[in-house]
């Protein structure tokens, strides 16, 4: 890496955190979404299987309406999301490396000292 | 010679796997290539390999099994095995690979930097790996005895010794080889036989259609059937829970006599009601006489069974007839007789049924099963080693991706298994064999040969599943031994070569254990052991690296005890049920502590998270010095270059 960035980054915990902070905010965000529709689906179902019983053990194709949701198309769904994380994912890490080299490019330990002086 | 075709599928597929392993081995040069094959491997490759070593016996035999025997409430087997890599995905596996660790011990050691943290972890590794390979070991032996008719110790042993030569020889790259391929194979053998059985017997929409039309309907046997019940060692296959109205005739040598006939139905108190009844003309009871708990039948007596609910019904009553007997003997069941030990349809196809219900709180048990296999997938050790396989972040990420659609595809066949096992076969309810479905269905293909052919494709499927989950099981184990106890507790700074013979010799001491562990466990049920090792997971490593991973004030102290007192309370939990189980100690428990007991996921994970974080807060002084540096290598993109590389080449 950079020697430069590598300094700064060692010499300035302060610094380190709020990166850190920033960094794991915008992963945590987009892993919540995600997780949040995958365990609606996951975690509603046996809500909807014990309290919508006739909903639920309705004909489908042969199936019932359950069984051709959980054994069938949940496949699916978990591929899309995971395609779609991944998309995103890989969208932000480059959004970070970008700004981090960007700051980098007005350096670094100026800007800590600066704020630290306040 | 019909006979002879699945043996020479699995001798096929066994020198297949040993040559592969051999090729490989020629291109493995270094001391990582052993530990995670340098890093080299392309994604195609890796998620075939990953997607070979997690599909296991109890994926390819013990799902298709579970869902002929239960129906849908086991549907969450195969949908959470395979979701659980979302979990994983969505907070695992980036900060883990970005960390440079590659085993859990080193995520350990390093998130805390403490080296005493390392070995608590490898034991767990141990620990998780044997629990997981028993049922592997008990499934090999379980497949030569069922189509070679070979004793259960000699099956096991011969597997667990290809097995454990392979990886020796080969470590991780060759098996990379030889998982990859055992993917495809497992797929080819998942998918391809049930097509041709489909296209004889109905596809899986018709199928279940039956189902749901007749809602009351039992399976039923499709022509005279001979059942082998077993002798008074054999429970609980002797008990016959005959599900509705069937006829059978007892046979052999010695004497009957019939310990429990009662009846268990709504509102009924087991015992309350005889309900075996001598059919007219047999010997020494006049027609419609009930028998009596200890009566003795003679042999050759015809036996109607007559549940009054049932008759004319959908009630589900169940007669649960105990046959005590010292031999084995024949018993023969009428055509058109119901099937013992079948759930009937309706109760089959709908949510609910025996396997959540039987104790009440089915919505408990469903929760606490789904929490257990999704955390469990994301705490398996030795598919967390397989992240490091990849070049980098971004190809770590797709290479999940295309495990999810390679064992998600494979995990859609098995329940068309169960189906088809249901309406074909149900034989197999009778002295519950229904995991050998996905090996006996081709048999029941009008043409012999092609049946004999199918069949051994599904056994070289079936010989691939405990192959690759026992190699990488064995890989991780024998890696930790060689990597920490080794490298870094018995001898610290050993050389590279030093380490490799230790892994060489690691491994066919593990090799060996695993085999003798799983002679012991010949009884037991492949898909609760499989459970038990999914639970410690769920409740130790899964807290461990989510908390790790994603908040800065977690403690040594905290991790610890948080990660020790969720596996160990939830393995204490699952055998005391299984000891209980086994009548090996005597008691009851109360419904809902037998609930929680045998899925412990449900509390023993938050239970595991919240000492963590409260330990963590007592113990705040001690988060590492450098916490915000490691946050970062956490978090930080990899072209940052913030990783360190934690394996010494």
């Amino acid at each position: 890496m950079d020697p430069r960035l590598e300094h700064d980054i060692h010499s300035h915990p302060g610094h380190q955190r709020r990166l850190a902070q920033a960094v794991m905010r915008r992963q945590v965000s987009l892993s919540l979404k995600v997780a949040a529709v995958f365990l609606f689906m996951l975690l509603g179902l046996p809500l909807v299987n014990y309290f919508l019983p006739e909903l639920a053990n309705a004909p489908f194709l042969g199936f019932t309406a359950t069984w051709f949701f959980l054994a069938v198309l949940f496949y699916p769904i978990t591929w899309f999301l995971s395609w779609w994380f991944i998309r995103q994912s890989n969208d932000i890490e480059a959004d970070i490396a970008a700004n981090m080299r960007h700051e980098n490019a007005t350096p670094l330990h100026n800007k800590a000292e600066g704020e630290a002086r306040h | 010679m019909i006979e002879l075709i699945p043996l020479i599928f699995v001798i096929l597929i066994i020198i297949a796997t040993v040559g592969l392993g051999v090729w490989a081995t020629k291109r493995s040069k270094s001391a990582s290539d052993f530990f995670v094959a340098g890093r080299t491997v392309g994604v195609g490759m890796n998620a075939s390999a990953i997607s070979g070593e997690y599909l296991s016996a109890a994926s390819f035999m013990g799902v298709a099994g579970l869902v002929m025997r239960f129906g849908y409430d086991t549907l969450w087997y195969p949908v959470c095995y395979a979701a659980g890599y979302l979990f994983l995905l969505l907070f695992i596996a980036g900060p883990l690979r970005r960390f440079g660790a590659y085993t859990i011990p080193d995520f350990a050691e390093g998130r805390f930097d403490s080296p005493f943290f390392r070995k608590i972890a490898v034991i767990f590794v141990l620990f998780i790996g044997f629990f997981y390979t028993m049922p592997q070991m008990r499934g090999a032996g379980l497949v030569m005895k069922q189509i070679m008719g070979w004793p259960y110790w000699v099956g096991l042993t011969v597997v667990g010794a290809v097995i454990t030569f392979n990886v020796a020889i080969g470590g991780m790259k060759g098996i990379t080889f030889v998982q990859a391929f055992q993917y495809w194979v497992k797929l080819f053998a998942i998918s391809i036989p049930v097509f041709v059985i489909m296209t004889v017997f109905g596809w899986y929409g018709s199928r279940m259609n039956d189902n749901v039309q007749n809602p009351g309907l039992f399976p039923q046997f499709k022509e005279s059937h001979t059942l082998a019940v077993k002798g008074t060692e054999g429970a609980p296959a002797n008990v016959l829970n005959a599900t509705g109205p069937s006829s059978f005739t007892l046979g052999g040598t010695p004497q009957f006599t019939v310990n429990q006939p009662s009846v268990l139905a709504p509102g009924s108190v087991e015992g309350s009601t005889a309900t075996l009844h001598v059919a007219p003309g047999a010997i020494n009871a006049p027609t419609g006489t009930a028998i009596a708990a200890g009566q003795s039948i003679e042999p050759g007596t015809a036996v109607d069974v007559v549940l009054p609910g049932a008759i004319g019904g959908t009630d589900p009553v169940t007669a649960k007839v105990t046959l005590t007997k010292e031999a084995p003997s024949p018993v023969t069941f009428d055509l058109a007789s119901n099937v013992p030990n079948a759930p009937h349809n309706e109760k089959w196809i709908r949510p609910f049924g025996d396997f959540t219900s039987k104790q009440g709180f089915p919505l408990l048990y469903t929760y606490s099963l789904i929490i257990g296999l999704v955390c469990g997938t994301a705490g398996l050790p030795h598919i967390l080693v397989r992240f490091y396989t990849n070049p980098d972040g971004r190809a770590a990420k797709r290479t999940t991706f295309w495990v999810m659609v390679l064992i998600g595809v494979f995990y859609m066949f098995t329940p068309i298994w169960g189906t088809l096992g249901r309406a074909i076969i149900p034989n197999l309810y009778a002295n519950n064999l229904t995991d050998a479905v996905v090996i006996d269905l081709p048999r029941a293909l009008p043409s012999g040969l092609l049946g004999a052919i199918l069949s051994g494709i599904t056994c070289a499927g079936a010989f691939a599943a405990f192959m690759s989950t026992f190699s990488g099981l064995l890989v991780s184990m024998s890696g930790a031994v060689a990597h920490d106890i080794y490298g870094r507790i018995l001898r610290p700074g050993a050389s590279a070569e030093s380490r490799l013979v230790a892994f060489k010799v690691a491994s066919v001491a593990i090799g060996g254990i695993s085999i003798l562990l799983g002679l012991y466990v010949e009884e037991f049920d492949i898909a609760k052991m499989v459970g038990w090792a999914f639970a410690i997971g769920a409740a130790s490593y899964f807290p461990l690296l989510l908390m790790g991973s994603w908040w800065r004030g977690l403690t040594m102290a905290g991790a610890a005890t948080g990660m020790l007192a969720g596996g160990l309370l939830s393995v204490g939990s699952i055998v005391t049920v299984m000891v209980i189980d086994k009548n090996q100690l005597q008691g009851s428990l109360n419904p809902l502590a037998r609930v929680l007991m045998e899925q412990p996921a449900i509390w023993a994970v938050p239970l595991s998270l919240i000492l963590m974080y409260v330990i963590s807060k007592m113990t705040a002084a001690t988060v590492p010095a450098d916490i915000d540096l490691k946050m970062l290598r956490l978090h930080a993109p990899e072209e940052m270059g913030l990783s360190k590389n934690y394996i010494e080449h």
